[in-house]
Parts: structure tokens; sequence; C-alpha cells
């Protein structure tokens, strides 16, 4: 079966559409009120009749602009605001209310990403400018690589001259992308990245998928570590899982550092050197097909679990790639069945939530 | 015709990509098989105000919306003094393409951006291109409806969304339903205000509650060597040889047809190339060219201007040049239109929607 097409979901609260006049039973009956009932039942924040568009809504989902509360017991936090001559505490984003003893803050459905300094970010190049680049990562600016901040090839660290400006786009040209760090942030969000060391620079060999950075539950979270090598189930080799802090995820076949170049005199010294080489290199090596298999299946789990809502991080990967593993053990199609989407997605998601 | 938006892809993701679609068989970067598609949530009848709706999302968020809305509207040229004999007055029936109104709107596009009306044409012409769609909209000799079908496109496109589009307006057409006609012959319309009894624009069989005849869809089909790969995500796209727009549309089956194996006769209503943006990409500079790579990348005083026309060398991603292969045309188009095929399914899947 080539397409599978599915009713929308019966959970109520997932409902937007769902009018009077259209019989939806599923619909539950509406649980005590709005989004701030008390479970215990002791303070109701929000008298019915005055926010009906709140009480109205089944969801536990506010809006911008939506009164939560006027009675001024409560603090407000993240994502709230006070309106100018009054008293009552309003939603500035769209997302699910949390309540910290007496604090009230919003936390976004979805938001960009938001640098940070020594955040490892995956990042493409979308302008190159005189003396630095400007790179999407996800937020809400684009942040800058100035030329000052690469590693420049020849090894050593050197000054750069004015040929390496003249040939900046033999560097990172436009739609590269590349691995850098957070190095400096401007008084308005902007960041300044740097590729200076050997870790970073140049993507290549792999694919690159990009979910959300932050809020909802799902995407990348900052954890101890977001670049990992892993050994590819079925023949599949050394791959790299790189998890940007902001959200973009490179998967890509592991290359060891040219053997031939760390022969007798090559050193600490001139380590480098041999690594630099091949740093601005947009020529992908040969890769194996077992290899692409195992990409393309890590890809799948990734992209499984932010659209079941769950975290992105090495532990969720590696338990979701070695279910995603065994579930094509399993299906008939055997180990070269890698699609994770639709339902096989939701099953994996339930495997790794309970587990 | 450039239909689709420059996407920002690095040559060496690029060449990954091609790579990997042209295996036999091919990985695709989500993992799909090459003829299936992504999942889709279907719903019909959701906006309350129109004759008839559809919504359709993807699961990474991709959703269109599609209403239909119906107008009385007098026919231009029409001669009211012209009546009488209602023997063949069936086969009188004529309608015009004008008596369709197709808009298409996608976020952060303009109306008149070319894409926007390539897709709104495309989409149009399918729809049309039987002659049968705008004879249903004849009401008498001196009234017809105006269909006015809006098709929006509520995410940003996060990819081609042509088959999207296409399965959403299906959708709608077969949830749409114009009010009974009272009145007869060439006199005023009036119509029956109870919407209960209201018919469909596409007849249903009474029992079942199929639909009998059914619009058309558009399919996405591309090439990457000898793969043929249907509904592409963008990066797929951004990598193809060829990528084309086939409407297939359901043909009525004749005796000699009985018997040739499951399936319905499908007809092929139109063939559009769509040009994909892998024409446009950056070639990837091969380490041998590269002023950048090696240790004598900093000597290199004079960098040779980017070499424009290389060997191929693997691993270096080469924008595809000239035209599409007729073979590989003629091998799209009868992938797509095969009997119990692709286009078959679609339509087999878009049978068990339930039409509410």
């Amino acid at each position: 079966m080539p397409i599978t097409i599915n009713a929308p979901s019966a959970r109520p609260n997932q409902n937007p559409f769902s009018d009077s006049d259209s019989d939806s039973e599923s619909n539950s009956p509406s649980g005590g009120g709005g989004p701030l009932s008390d479970p215990d039942g002791d303070t109701s924040m929000l008298p019915p009749a005055a926010n009906p568009t709140t009480t109205s809504s089944k969801s536990p989902i506010v809006t911008p602009g939506e009164v939560i509360t006027s009675d001024p017991q409560w603090m407000r936090g993240h994502g709230t605001y006070l309106p100018p001559h009054t008293t009552s505490i309003t939603s500035s984003v769209a997302g699910t209310l949390t309540r910290t003893n007496k604090l009230l803050s919003i936390r976004p459905l979805r938001a960009r990403y938001t640098p940070e300094v020594g955040d490892l970010i995956v990042g493409r190049i979308v302008e190159v400018q005189a003396k630095r680049w400007r790179v999407d990562v996800g937020a809400t600016q684009l942040a800058s690589l100035p030329l000052s901040a690469i590693n420049l090839p020849g090894g050593i660290l050197r000054k750069r001259t004015e040929t390496d400006e003249l040939q900046i786009r033999s560097f990172f040209a436009e739609g590269d992308l590349l691995i850098a760090e957070v190095q400096q942030l401007f008084q308005d969000g902007g960041a300044v990245l740097h590729t200076r060391s050997l870790k970073y620079g140049k993507l290549r060999n792999g694919v690159f998928v990009a979910v959300s950075g932050m809020g909802g539950g799902g995407g990348v979270v900052r954890s101890r570590r977001q670049v990992w090598t892993l050994e590819a189930a079925n023949g599949g080799g050394l791959v790299d899982v790189v998890l940007g802090v902001n959200g973009y995820v490179w998967i890509s076949k592991h290359v060891e550092m040219p053997e031939a170049e760390k022969g007798p005199g090559a050193g600490i010294t001139n380590l480098e050197e041999s690594v630099s080489a091949t740093m601005y290199s947009s020529q992908n090596d040969r890769i194996g097909v077992e290899t692409m298999r195992e990409i393309a299946r890590l890809r799948g789990v990734v992209t499984a679990l932010v659209e079941n809502g769950l975290r992105v991080d090495e532990e969720m990967v590696m338990k979701g790639y070695h279910e995603a593993v065994e579930m094509s053990m399993m299906a008939g199609e055997g180990q070269e069945d890698i699609y994770l989407g639709g339902e096989r997605g939701s099953q994996l998601a339930a495997v790794l939530t309970v587990a | 015709m450039a239909t689709t938006q420059q996407v920002l892809l690095s040559p060496a993701e690029l060449a990954y990509l091609h790579a990997s679609l042209s295996l036999t068989p091919p990985i695709r970067p989500d993992g799909r098989a090459p003829n299936l598609f992504r999942p889709l949530v279907a719903e019909t009848g959701i906006l309350p105000g129109t004759n008839g709706s559809a919504r359709i999302c993807f699961a990474d968020g991709t959703e269109a919306i599609v209403g239909v809305k119906a107008e009385v509207e007098k026919t231009r040229g029409a001669d009211a003094t012209e009546g009488g004999e209602d023997a063949e007055e069936d086969n009188n029936r004529e309608g015009r393409s004008e008596w369709v109104e197709l808009t298409v709107e996608i976020p952060g596009l303009r109306d008149d951006d070319s894409g926007t009306a390539f897709l709104s044409a495309m989409l149009q012409e399918a729809l049309l291109a039987d002659g049968g769609f705008a004879r249903k909209l004849w009401i008498n000799r001196r009234y017809h409806w105006k269909l006015y079908l809006d098709i929006l496109l509520i995410s940003p496109p996060l990819s081609y969304p042509l088959p999207l589009l296409s399965l959403t307006t299906h959708l709608a057409l077969l949830a749409t339903r114009l009010p009974r006609l009272k009145s007869e012959g060439d006199e005023d319309p009036f119509f029956d205000d109870d919407w209960a009894a209201a018919p469909y624009l596409y007849p249903r069989d009474k029992k079942s509650s199929k639909a009998l005849a059914r619009p058309p869809v558009t399919l996405l089909v591309m090439a990457v060597g000898r793969n043929i790969i249907f509904d592409p995500a963008k990066e797929e796209l951004a990598v193809a040889d060829v990528a084309l727009a086939v409407s297939v549309g359901e043909a009525a089956e004749t005796d000699d047809d009985k018997g040739k194996g499951k399936g319905r006769k499908l007809r092929l209503l139109s063939i559009r190339t769509i040009d994909p943006p892998s024409r446009l990409t950056p070639p990837g500079v091969p380490n041998a060219s590269n002023a950048a790579y090696g240790a004598a990348g900093a000597t290199q005083k004079q960098p040779e201007a980017r070499m424009a026309e290389a060997e191929v060398v693997e691993g270096v991603w080469r924008a595809p040049r000239g035209g599409a292969k007729p073979l590989v045309m003629a091998a799209l188009v009868q992938k797509a239109l095969e009997r119990g095929g692709v286009a078959d399914e679609v339509l087999d899947a878009l049978d068990g929607v339930d039409l509410g």
C-alpha cells in the first residue's frame, strides 16, 4: 500500500475544528473549567463568567492575549505580561501553562533557538560577506562567522591575508553546512560563531535534518554530549551523529584522520596540518550501501522522536536506534526496511516511553 | 517554467542524496519505499460555510485546506427567448471553463508569483481536462453554477505542495454538495432549502455512499538515474533529474476491459514538467581543484577560477544538464498509470476517507 490516509486523531483537545453542528461524540465532556482549574479544586482563579473564551476551550493551551487570571495573588513568569493599567496576567505566547507555587509561566509550543555562549551548533551559510559569513542557526537572527574565527588551511595558526579574503568562498560558500560553537553574543541576541577547533568545520558524507530546537517537549535538549560516534548495525560501520543545540542534526559516515599523513614526522605539532587538509573539502568519500541505509535509519529515528514529542539526545537516539533495528528484524521485509514514518514511528515512540 | 523555489543545500549533501537515491533500490532520506507516500491525516466538511471542504496534513506539519463555494450566475450570451424543445436537453448541456475559478494561496508567496500561478493553472487544467466537470455546473440554459475553489496552504511550503493540494482539492470536491433544484426548465432557478436533500456534485452510490465518479488527482513523480520516486520531499526534489506532475482521472470501463485484473482503468489527463531546483544548484568543487584543500592551500597565490566544466568525479555534486530522456519520461508516466499501480492505490485510499 503506497499511501495511508488516517482520520484525524480523536484526542479531544487536538481538534480545533470541532464545531457545534458536527456531531463529534469523541469530544470528552468538558473537564471542569479553564486551563487553571486546580486539580484539588480549592482555588478557582477563574470565575467562569469572567472569561468565556477560556472556560469554553477544553484544551490546556493558552494563546497570546488570553487572560490567564486577574487574581493578584499570582506572580507572572516567562511568557506572560501585564497589560498597562490592569492586574490581569496575560499570555504573550502560545503554549502550555505551568505553575510553580505562585509563579505562572507559559512554556511555548514552539520557539526559536536562543543562542548561548558555548553552544555547539550546526548551521548553514546563507550569505557571504567581505570578511564574514552569515549563518542560519534557527535563531531569530542570522549568526555571523568572521573570517578570523576559522582555522585557515595550511596548518599553523597563521594570520589571515588578503588572499584569504578574496577566496572566502573556497572555505564556505552559500548552502554549506558547518559545525561551530557560539563564541560571543551581541546585546540583541545575535551570535558570533567560531570553528577554531579540529572538531569543527564543514560537514560532508551525510544527511541533514532540522528538528525544532526547544519547546513542546520534543526536540534537541542541551546535554552532556552532543556529538558521538556509534557502531551501526548490519555492517554499517562507524557513523557520526551531531545534535546541534539549535535543533539542526547531522548524521554522517565517520571519517578517520588521514593515516598516511600521520606517518613519521607527524606529531602533535602538525596534527592540525593534516586534519585541516580535508577541512574545506566538499567532495564526499565513497560510502557503502550499508552505511547509507543505517544513516537513513538514524535519520528516521530522529524524526520519529520529534514527531512523537520525545526529546532528542544521545540516550534516546541510541535506544531508538537499537529498537528500530530490532523492529526491522521482526518485520517481514528484513533489515533493508528502514521506514520509520507514520504508524511505525508511533510504535517506536511507544516502546521508548515504556522502557 | 521555474516553479520550485530555490533550496539551499550544500554540494556535499546534494552529492550524498543523489548517490543514495541512485542506488537500486534507492535509499530515501526518510526511509520510504520509492512508491510510498508520506502518511496523511485527512478530513472533510470542516468549514460549515462552504459547499464542500477538506483538510489534509502531513506528519511534518504541512497542512492544506480547500473550500468550495458555489454561486448561481447568469450564463453569458444565453438567449432567453429561445426555449421550447427539451428533448435533447442533456446533450445540449455545455460547460465552460470560466465557470470554475481556482485560487491557490501559499504563505510567504505573492498571489501573482509564477509558482503559485503555475500550481493553480495545473490543478485547474487537470480538473477541466475531461470536459465533464464544467457540465456538472449547468443548471439550465440561462443559469449555471459558478464554482470558487479556494486552496490554502496553511503551513510554509516545506516541500513542493502540488500533491498535497491536489489530494485536498479532490476530497473537497467529493464532499461538495449543491442545493437541489426545484424549478423546471429555463425559468429562474429555485432551490430546495433542505440541505440534507442536496445532491453531491459527484454523485454517489446510494448503498455504499461511494462516489461513482471522481475528480482527478495530480501526482508528483521524479526520477533519479533509473529510479522512479513518488511524492518526493523537498530535499529529494533538489537532486531530481526529471520531475513530472501527472494528472490522472478515472476512465469509464468498457466491456473488453473487464477481467483485465484488479484496479480501475485510468486516464491520463495532463502532464507537466516541473523544473527541479537541482538545475540551479551550485556544483561541488573536487578536491583536486579546491583552493582551500590540502596543505598547499595557503601557498596558492593565484586561485584558479572555479572550473566551469570539470569531468565527473565521484562524490562531487554536479547539477543535471540537458533535457529529460524520452524513455525515462515514458517510464514515469507508465508507472503512474499502471493498473493497480500507485495512482490506483491513491484513489483507493482516498475512497476510504469518511466523507461525512
